[in-house]
């Protein structure tokens, strides 16, 4: 059996919220991308989750190759990283990702999996915490004419199936699928783990291999980007909020009062 | 041929006798179609709720299209696909636009690839420019806006963030079936338990008051419930609560919980991340309480109080419950 894992890099959300919430998230002069440098790159939390969840499987006793996949032009830190923690095959598709749409990478990501000879499961994250879009698994398996399972917090394979449960907002739902499947991972799974030590200078060797658009014979018609970025920005918060003071049961009294007169409390 | 439509598609669950959000892509369907010159059609799958006749009326839907079959149920998404892309098909739709519900994550990208067009996620609005569009959406958890532009045809997904207008008066649309042969498709994915929330929903809400980890510990969380009673609402949280197992996920408001629009939103001991604001940045009037006086929930909130949850709160049941 063989499992991918499909991750993306980003910029650390909680760093891009650090600086948003203080009013000093900027934009570029090209009016598109974020300018801060200093905050850090990373692999996208929900796809570290997605890994994790191989992972658990691999606990549970399931045999497969992990094969851990990445779009872009610097996936060294990322792909090492899911070495560390176990992966046996590391595939970096070198594309410079702003030139990308989520159909683009869904298309490199799939046409890769189908000429290294299929998985039985593809798991992502349930969306970048980026650009939030969450449809490159989606179109992962609709090119490969697979299934897919979203917001998944639990897989067990029986009876070589999976069963998962998803974290819907109306509560646990439990599914099956057979394989092969496209399974995204949603938060609720649970902190991913750290690889030891020692399979970090370990991974340090492992070299990841390395294809191009070409070398999947896609054209550059078939990667073109149907969804253009054209511009980013801040979008503004108007405060108008009336602070209320004096001790707890007094501002407790005045906000029932105030809100009873505005109508919004009967 | 006809002029090519704006179609506003509606599937799965209902609400108050209408699908989930379909008053709010109406209301960007209609605004599109106006600008574009394009006549509005609405195609509901599944059985007719019952407010949808009136609700077409009341925005302005030339067309009311009801597509019907024994498969199109919940947990359908391999119908729905085949109903919206046979659809599509027929219609050939300047755009598409859909409310974006859980289930719509995984049918509208699938849609799109099948019709060809593009698909965008998480919008806010849209304009057309020539035959194309700009679509604004959220990005990075809601602290940025995305401006992207898409070609003809695409499938556009929409998260509630605004007040809509009262819609004014107007004579019903009645519903014309559409009939698309769904003999062909099999559900690939078997639902062993279903969902089973049954308690009143967040979404439908009119006061909600939610808690965050200012709280302190999940023993607290109590006093979120009895605040939440007093005032004669329901309880929410704040996703880090989630992620630590104080509540379960369907309490979750924000981008990837419940997008809610209450008249009332009261934040307890929550900082106020983009990513928390895009589930309640809609709501009439946002109450914070928090310990930091510059917590970014400020910034949204019409009336706020600095202190510390677990004096406040107690007081507020006492103040709500005198009332």
């Amino acid at each position: 059996m063989r499992i991918v894992v499909c991750v993306k890099e980003v910029l650390d959300p909680d760093a891009v919220n650090n600086y948003a919430v203080a009013g000093r998230l900027e934009i570029g002069a090209d009016g598109k991308t974020l300018t801060q440098t200093a905050i850090p790159r990373l692999m996208n939390g929900y796809d570290e989750q997605a890994i994790e969840a191989a992972l658990r499987l691999r606990d549970a006793g399931a045999d497969f190759t992990l094969c851990v996949l990445s779009v872009g032009t610097d996936p060294d830190k990322l792909l090492k990283h899911a070495a560390a923690l176990g992966a046996e095959e590391l595939v970096s598709i070198q594309v410079d990702p702003s030139t990308l749409d989520p159909q683009a990478t869904a298309k490199l990501l799939a046409t890769q999996i189908e000429a290294s000879g299929g998985a039985e499961v593809v798991f992502c994250g349930r969306q970048a915490s980026d650009d939030d879009q969450g449809v490159v698994p989606v179109l992962i398996a609709e090119h490969l004419s697979m299934s897919v399972v979203t917001v998944a917090r639990e897989i067990h394979i029986e009876d070589e199936a999976l069963k998962i449960t998803r974290a819907t907002p109306e509560g646990d739902e439990v599914v099956r699928a057979a394989c092969p499947a496209v399974v995204t991972i949603t938060n609720e799974l649970g902190e991913p783990r750290y690889p030891t030590a020692s399979a970090k200078i370990k991974a340090r060797r492992v070299k990841p291999t390395v294809v191009t658009p070409a070398d999947l014979s896609l054209s550059a018609d078939e990667i073109a980007p149907k969804v253009l970025l054209k511009q980013q920005f801040v979008p503004e918060v108007q405060g108008n909020c009336e602070f209320l003071e004096g001790d707890a049961a007094q501002v407790a009294g005045q906000l029932l009062e105030k809100l009873r007169a505005e109508g919004t409390l009967q | 041929m006809s002029e090519q439509p704006i179609v506003v598609c509606s599937f799965g669950e209902t609400r108050d006798g209408l699908p989930a959000g379909a008053e709010e892509v109406l209301h960007i369907g209609r605004g599109l179609a106006q600008t574009s010159g394009a006549p509005l059609l609405w195609v509901v799958l599944g059985p007719l709720p019952e407010r949808a006749a009136e609700t077409a009326g009341l925005f302005g839907v030339q067309s009311l299209h009801q597509i019907d079959d024994e498969k199109l149920k919940m947990n359908s998404s391999d119908a729905q696909v085949a109903a919206l892309v046979a659809y599509g098909k027929a219609q050939v739709p300047k755009a598409l636009l859909v409310h974006q519900t859980l289930e719509a994550r995984s049918v509208a990208p699938r849609v799109a690839a099948q019709l060809g067009g593009a698909v965008v996620m998480n919008g806010i609005s849209v304009s057309p420019i020539g035959e194309n569009f700009e679509i604004t959406a959220s990005a990075y958890g809601g602290d940025t806006r995305a401006v992207y532009e898409v070609g003809p045809g695409p499938v556009l997904a929409f998260i509630p963030n605004a007040a809509i207008p009262e819609p004014t008066s107007a004579d019903p649309v009645a519903a014309e079936p559409f009939t698309v042969d769904l003999s062909a498709v099999q559900e690939r994915i078997e639902v062993i338990e279903p969902a089973c929330f049954d308690g009143p929903r967040l979404d439908d809400a009119e006061i909600i008051v939610s808690g965050g980890r200012g709280l302190g510990s999940q023993d607290n969380y109590s006093l979120i419930e009895q605040l939440a009673e007093a005032l004669g609402g329901i309880a929410g949280a704040s996703r880090p609560l989630v992620d630590d197992g104080w509540v379960d996920s369907s309490h979750q408001v924000g981008l990837t919980g419940r997008i809610t629009r209450p008249n009332l939103y009261v934040a307890i001991g929550i900082s106020g991340a983009s990513q928390h604001m895009a589930g309640c940045s809609a709501a009439k009037t946002i109450v914070a309480v928090n310990r930091d006086p510059e917590a970014a929930i400020f910034q949204h909130a019409r009336f706020g109080i600095v202190g510390d949850a677990l004096e406040i709160v107690p007081e507020l049941i006492r103040a709500a419950s005198a009332g």
